[in-house]
């Protein structure tokens, strides 16, 4: 239903005197999204509250860890591949993502493998989102005690911290995902909204109370939360006790970038509508500039405000102590070393709606960003469905509900398989991975915008342009995809080169790494195989280039 | 044993269509729907409705200049590349015109002869493209055009005429071991085009269409609308400005087919249903034991999105593929 500028309507003259446009009475809206809207996709696809979990994998997995540097420099390498999606977005101005940029740009073939590693990989991070949830669910029983002034609901967070625990609240978690996304498009929408709202008045009101607080309000209240007036000293002692190194450092904030890159992951994705914004380009331009800027200003903002109010020593102290000794930790405080700034907060709050924000934040948080990645995923599949490398019968829509009840049954089993095989390996190593494939994800536009001038220059018009121009515009399009290349391929190889640092690297984790990117090319090689033997269409013609002459 | 049970039961393909709709204008994509005949080896071509380009652009000539706006930009080229600067315009399916500013002030003020000049410009793209067929086809490959609801009445008697081609719009067409019944109305919509009508009368056209189809033969259809709530028909929800509605971040995504259809399918279970108009909803769903497929459409990128299916000799479909070309 979009093909142009043009908007729909009844016959009529465009406004401008040199070039005027008549458009027909047709069906169909044309291109309608502004920036606002635009911005609105961006900021909606990015779990702001997830950065606490990012800070603390970054506080735990390295020393003298700090976020500043990582935080603008994740936004710099986002900032890059921008540019290089706008390239994408010009020359294939449809919503499709990187299936569609490799298999128009590179190959079809690479383009299907994409398409089906990136359903692969969509449906294991459902799976490590829920066990993000799962592993805050302790912190949120925390909160809930206080909140409600009961010590049992409090204390029964302290039945979850086993591995088979922590994987069964992810399977709980998966099927109450499950369980709303077979609700119509339209609720499942509302719901998606009302979470996200709930997690920015959590965030903002965390910031408020971080702004009005002194650092002393701070070594006060965990002091009485603990019951030990002394327990933010303690902690650092403690700390220091059991090896941890105090202070920042440059090397620290390198390694630190993927967490951040990750925690960035979204803010492009007003290209997914590039179908219905209004002038692609300049909008998603805009739209994509200041959803970065804004989320740089506000977490680089709240690291601020919590070095500030806690201290970047206690908050090393915490985040480390926790995991390299449970049971001195133990000892000074109840307080799940996991919970970060919205711990912080938590303390420092006042009243039980606060509490009851912080506590609820993250899991709230992760299943808006489930809800969302089903709806992704099941869209994704239907797509190898229709391709003929899965069954059709996988995009089956129900009759009663018109949801894709067999695709979302099949990315539930799929993702408690992974639920199961995530909680085998340490929080710290699912975030590395998830990383490793989001920065994957970033490789392939990268790749795809590089190429995009080798390959197919014919996809990027420029009107009425002098041959040098277009060269020219050619060539910055190839170095705005080397640029990103690059980028992804730095993050990458910091992923790999500190897994000795992160011990990320375990035959878990290997395993994994290898069901989520083999699964495209043996699925691909399988549904090829298994239709010539039976005669049927050949899925090479799926994507076979017709000559127009 | 297993083997050559499983031969005997193994049906053969008596055969193939490659079908596409939506390609509003784009000569490219006309030339790539032709050029799928020989690239897929298909026994007929059919596109679905919606061949009608949905803009014209005046292209202003001043001294020995040309001038014309082409994706928001005002360019300028010499009389010498109008050819290109045409194909330019019509990579986006937009009819170029040439004309004098005189003209263009009188087209302005007379939205009569804007729409005569729509007309002409559409039958006049129409008459090529069926030449274009003529000239290009395989004698053996049949070639089917049938009109969607944004293509106007005066398109039928181009088709009509045209030896070469077939247009069995509102009729059954034999194809072989399958009769299609084509229809290209849809139920209303917001934009009041020109083939349009209630769910009700839809829905009596659909079926006295397929209560002629011979007993014991299966049909296939070609209707320009998707079935409601398919999978093929989502869109974007409008509010009453015609722009999308966001809900949580998104562009609400609503079901806009149409339920006689749905109905039709559930009533009779063709064997195919060949759909198109929701432009972004490239799907294929099955409803009972019909397969419906729409291909979606990308003419703007001058991408043709199609179809092929394959159709046994006991009018049941044997497989199908959605292509990008």
């Amino acid at each position: 239903m979009t093909s142009s500028d043009a908007t729909a309507g009844t016959t009529s003259a465009g406004s401008s005197d040199a070039g005027r446009l008549f458009i027909r009475q047709t069906s169909g809206l044309v291109r309608e999204l502004g920036i606002p809207a635009a911005i609105g996709i961006s900021l909606a696809s990015v779990a702001v509250v997830n950065t606490f979990i990012n800070f603390n994998a970054g506080l735990t997995d390295f020393p003298k860890s700090d976020m500043y540097l990582p935080l603008v420099a994740a936004a710099v390498i986002w900032l890059v591949a921008m540019f290089a999606y706008r390239y994408l977005l010009r020359a294939v101005p449809r919503a499709g993502g990187e299936y569609v940029y490799l298999s128009r740009i590179v190959s079809p073939a690479v383009g299907a493998m994409a398409g089906l590693g990136i359903a692969v990989v969509f449906t294991y991070v459902l799976s490590t989102n829920a066990h993000f949830a799962a592993q805050f669910t302790p912190f949120m029983l925390t909160g809930l005690g206080l909140a409600f002034h009961s010590t049992a609901i409090a204390n029964a967070g302290n039945h979850f911290g086993s591995n088979l625990s922590i994987a069964w609240l992810s399977v709980i978690l998966m099927l109450i995902v499950a369980a709303l996304s077979l609700f119509k498009v339209k609720i499942v929408a509302r719901i998606i909204f009302t979470l996200i709202i709930l997690q920015v008045v959590a965030f903002v009101a965390l910031i408020g109370i971080l702004a009005f607080k002194s650092h002393s309000d701070f070594v006060a209240a965990y002091g009485s939360f603990s019951h030990h007036a002394g327990a933010y000293q303690a902690t650092i002692t403690a700390a220091h006790a059991n090896g941890v190194v105090f202070g920042t450092s440059i090397a620290s904030a390198v390694a630190i970038i993927p967490f951040m890159v990750l925690n960035y992951n979204g803010v492009l994705y007003s290209y997914y509508v590039g179908g219905e914004l209004r002038r692609p380009g300049r909008t998603y331009l805009y739209a994509s500039t200041i959803s970065i800027i804004v989320l740089v200003v506000l977490w680089v903002g709240v690291w601020a405000l919590l070095r500030a109010r806690a201290g970047l020593t206690f908050m090393q102290a915490q985040a480390n102590l926790g995991v390299l000794n449970p049971d001195a930790y133990a000892k000074i405080t109840t307080m799940p070393s996991v919970s970060g700034g919205l711990g912080y907060g938590l303390l420092l709050s006042g009243d039980p709606i606060t509490k009851i924000l912080f506590a609820t934040a993250v899991p709230f948080a992760e299943i808006a960003v489930n809800l969302a990645f089903v709806t992704v995923t099941t869209r994704v599949l239907f797509a190898q469905a229709f391709d003929r490398l899965l069954p059709v019968s996988v995009a089956k829509i129900g009759d009663r509900n018109h949801a894709p009840n067999v695709a979302i049954g099949l990315v539930l089993v799929i993702g408690i398989a992974f639920c199961f095989l995530t909680s085998l390996v340490n929080l710290g190593s699912i975030v590395a991975l998830q990383s490793l494939f989001f920065a994957l994800i970033l490789l392939a536009g990268g790749v795809a915008a590089l190429f995009l001038p080798l390959r197919r220059p014919d996809l990027i018009e420029l009107p009425g342009a002098s041959e040098d121009a277009r060269k020219a515009f050619l060539r910055k399009a190839a170095w705005v995809g080397g640029a990103t290349t690059v980028l992804a391929l730095f993050t990458v190889f910091e992923l790999v080169t500190h897994s000795s640092v992160y011990g990320k690297f375990s035959w878990e984790s290997i395993l994994t790494l290898v069901i989520v990117l083999g699964a495209g090319p043996v699925i691909y090689a399988i549904a090829r195989s298994v239709r010539r033997q039976r005669d049927a269409l050949d899925l090479s013609m799926a994507m076979h280039e017709l000559p127009p002459e | 044993m297993l083997r050559s049970r499983r031969q005997r039961g193994k049906k053969s393909r008596a055969l193939r269509l490659y079908f596409a709709t939506d390609i509003h204008g784009s000569d490219v994509c006309f030339r790539k729907f032709l050029a799928a005949a020989k690239v897929y080896q298909v026994d007929a071509v059919i596109l679905g409705g919606d061949f009608a380009g949905k803009a014209l652009v005046p292209v202003l000539a001043r001294g020995g200049d040309l001038t014309a706006r082409i994706e928001g930009q005002s360019v300028t080229v010499p009389v010498a590349e109008w050819d290109r600067m045409a194909a330019d315009i019509n990579k986006a399916g937009f009819y170029p015109v040439r004309m004098e500013a005189g003209e263009l002030a009188a087209l302005e003020a007379d939205p009569a002869a804007l729409d005569r000049l729509f007309r002409s410009e559409i039958a006049a793209q129409l008459q090529r493209w069926c030449d274009l067929a003529a000239e290009r086809l395989d004698p053996a490959v049949r070639c089917i055009i049938t009109p969607g609801n944004d293509d106007p009445m005066e398109a039928d008697a181009v088709l009509a005429a045209h030896p070469r081609v077939e247009c069995p719009e509102a009729e059954l067409c034999d194809l072989g071991p399958v009769t299609m019944a084509s229809l290209g109305v849809v139920p209303t919509t917001p934009w009041n085009t020109e083939r349009e009508t209630s769910e009700e009368d839809l829905g009596k056209q659909i079926s006295a269409m397929l209560d002629q189809v011979p007993e014991g033969k299966e049909a296939i259809l070609n209707i320009h609308c998707p079935p409601y709530a398919s999978g093929l028909d989502d869109a974007p929800e409008l509010d009453d400005t015609l722009k999308p509605v966001i809900r949580g971040g998104r562009p609400s995504i609503i079901p806009v087919g149409s339920h006689a259809v749905r109905e039709a399918i559930q009533r009779y279970q063709p064997s195919v249903g060949l759909h198109g108009h929701i432009h972004e909803s490239r799907a294929a769903q099955k409803i009972g034991r019909t397969l419906c497929v729409n291909p979606g459409s990308d003419y703007g990128s001058g991408v043709l999105r199609g179809a092929v299916v394959d159709i046994a000799e006991d009018g049941t479909c044997l497989d199908f593929l959605l292509t990008t070309g």
